[in-house]
């Protein structure tokens, strides 16, 4: 039995270890120049939405611009919000293979969850969900291409960013 | 609480140049209380709009203050709003927020009701043995003591005394209807919420909505990453508000606590209704459609706010403690606008308005922030106030009688000056309504007082 980590285990907690050790360029070059990250909204109890050109999402980004734009703002100590960042923790968790995979191309489906601890406010949060990324193999590196993040908690307290998902 | 203890939290002495409001009506929890019962149970409050309950027995479960609302149309299309408890125990008759249903049947001992708010059954009433009194009893569901819709902004007040709607809406009509007349078949709340919880009194978000005087000291990140954006510096290529090219903003205050402020929009183009320019000319004139394209904010006290800067922001705020409020945001569109106006304006909205977004949670921390800061009970006043105090004029100006309103003051002028008169209508509504509520009371106690004696 192979006791070591999966590569599709290894890759997603490698994004983990950059978002919770704040290695935020890092985490960016993870991710392809046209990838693709969304974090849908809720259309009621049981639907998260579905068409993001039609439909609220809570983040959504055709390419990494909008994500190198948080980091830069994260970073520019000219956000309130931003100045005492949470202490992350992410959990990566049931990782499947989805169909579709191929030697270059890996579509993969996990649970997550993020606790975190606000040292400004003194208060633990959860925040937990699934997601898929879609891993493409370039020039023999492995980058995202895609990223989808289905938060289940969205009744927010006061704020949510990247660091947290 | 006595009515003059109530009036002396609001200093409102405009011929001295002075408007002061005491910090206790954002901490002290007996002053909450009587905001929800003076305030928030005895004026209309917004409850949502027609088109969230297009169809025949759609239902919206909502909130005045700290009761249950069940709005609901019936069966020929008209809108009730109820309390949302069951007349038999008192639980709640709705399990979603919202949905359809031609009967609602209590979840407890299933006593239904039909949409227009009937009791249609009492379970094994026949063999209940009940009493004639009992009998005689209504068993509907209790309806909102008023209720209106002004062009489908639905609006319910818990107490009967209260000014008709529209007369409570006043002149802030007329920024309403630069809303509502943006598409010829009316406006939408897009699917999708943006919904959230802050640590802090929900006066800070009422008065927030109307500060200038934030925006370049809450925002510069946003401002900054927009710049970057322009420059080609950022790879997101959304084209969207940018407060750095403002120049002159105005302000106008009304009766029964509404304000509006309003900037000419320099970059016109970055809106998602600009594609629908030439259509709007032809249908509300130049004029309007002008108005259209610029940036406001409008405020219909005490829960509702239009925020207008790129995309269209409904924000529905619900005190849920003296700090602690409940804030929901939806995405207002024109019904029928292209796809592509339809994808930049949620671009542009979740961008900004969002609690997950790059401006919002920058607002939210310095609500908290002032919050945690009240805690300070040895200083008594905020001086947050006092600028704009030699620009603002009571009636009309110029600008509002261009567009035919008579609001209470007007202000206008270099977005330097970043009014802050524009709150003061608010807590003068505060003030009235809580001086009226203990009054109220008192006479009230008096009466039961007499009867006894």
């Amino acid at each position: 039995m192979n006791a070591g980590p999966t590569l599709a285990a290894d890759l997603l907690y490698r994004e983990a270890e950059l978002l919770d050790e704040r290695r935020w360029s890092d985490w960016l070059e993870l991710f392809l120049p046209d990838a693709e990250y969304w974090v849908p909204a809720w259309r009621d109890e049981d639907h998260p939405t579905s068409d993001p050109r039609a439909e609220l999402s809570l983040i959504y980004y055709a390419n990494r611009g909008g994500l190198e734009d948080r980091v830069w703002r994260v970073q520019s100590r000219r956000s309130v919000a931003s100045m005492v960042l949470p202490r992350t923790q992410h959990t990566i968790t049931n990782i499947r293979v989805a169909d579709g995979s191929g030697p270059d191309l890996l579509k993969l489906k996990s649970n997550w969850t993020t606790q975190q601890f606000l040292p400004k406010e003194k208060v633990v949060e959860v925040y937990f969900g699934h997601q898929e990324h879609e891993w493409r193999r370039v020039d023999g590196t492995w980058r995202i291409a895609r990223k989808k993040v289905v938060l289940l908690n969205d009744y927010l307290n006061a704020k949510l960013d990247f660091y947290s998902l | 609480m006595l009515a003059e203890e109530l009036g002396g939290y609001v200093v409102d002495e405009p011929g001295q140049g002075v408007f002061a409001v005491h910090r206790d009506v954002y901490r002290d929890p007996a002053i909450f209380e009587l905001e929800m019962r003076y305030i928030f149970e005895r004026t209309w409050v917004f409850l949502g709009i027609e088109d969230q309950i297009a169809q025949p027995h759609d239902y919206l479960s909502t909130w005045i203050g700290r009761q249950p609302v069940l709005v609901m149309r019936n069966g020929e299309g008209q809108v009730g709003a109820f309390l949302n408890s069951c007349p038999h125990r008192g639980a709640i008759l709705t399990q979603r927020e919202r949905g359809n249903a031609r009967i609602h049947v209590c979840a407890y001992h299933a006593w239904s009701f039909d949409s227009s708010g009937r009791c249609a059954s009492i379970k094994d009433r026949k063999d209940g043995c009940y009493s004639e009194a009992f009998d005689r009893q209504s068993h509907d569901l209790v309806p909102v003591a008023r209720f209106g819709s002004y062009r489908g902004l639905m609006f319910g007040s818990l107490s009967e005394d209260v000014p008709p709607l529209e007369d409570y809406l006043g002149e802030t009509r007329f920024f309403l209807d630069l809303i509502l007349d943006q598409s010829p078949h009316g406006i939408e709340l897009l699917p999708g919420s943006s919904t959230y919880t802050y640590n802090g009194n929900w006066k800070l978000q009422l008065d927030n909505a109307l500060d200038a005087y934030h925006l370049t000291s809450v925002h510069p990140s946003f401002m900054k990453i927009v710049k970057q954006r322009q420059s080609g510096e950022s790879q997101n290529a959304l084209a969207t508000i940018d407060f750095a090219a403002y120049r002159q903003r105005g302000g106008f205050t009304f009766d029964h606590g509404h304000a509006a402020v309003w900037t000419r929009n320099p970059l016109p183009h970055i809106r998602p209704l600009y594609p629908l320019l030439d259509e709007l000319r032809q249908r509300v004139g130049e004029k309007r459609a002008s108005l259209m394209l610029d940036t406001r904010n409008l405020v219909i006290f005490p829960n509702v706010q239009f925020a207008e800067n790129a995309s269209l922001q409904l924000r529905v705020l619900r005190p849920l403690a003296v700090d602690r409020t409940e804030m929901r945001s939806y995405v207002i569109a024109p019904k029928g606008e292209p796809p592509e106006a339809r994808e930049l304006r949620l671009r542009q909205f979740e961008d900004f308005f969002n609690s997950s977004g790059l401006a919002t949670p920058d607002d939210t921390t310095c609500y908290e922030d002032c919050q945690t800061g009240y805690r300070a009970r040895n200083i008594a006043w905020t001086q947050g106030y006092a600028r704009g105090m030699t620009s603002v004029q009571a009636g009309a100006n110029e600008y509002a009688r261009e567009f035919g309103i008579t609001p209470a003051t007007s202000q206008y002028g270099d977005v330097a000056i970043q009014d802050e008169t524009v709150f003061h209508s608010g807590y003068r509504e505060w003030r009235r309504l809580m001086v009226k509520g203990a009054m109220d009371d008192a006479a009230k106690r008096a009466a039961a007082q007499g009867g006894v004696q």
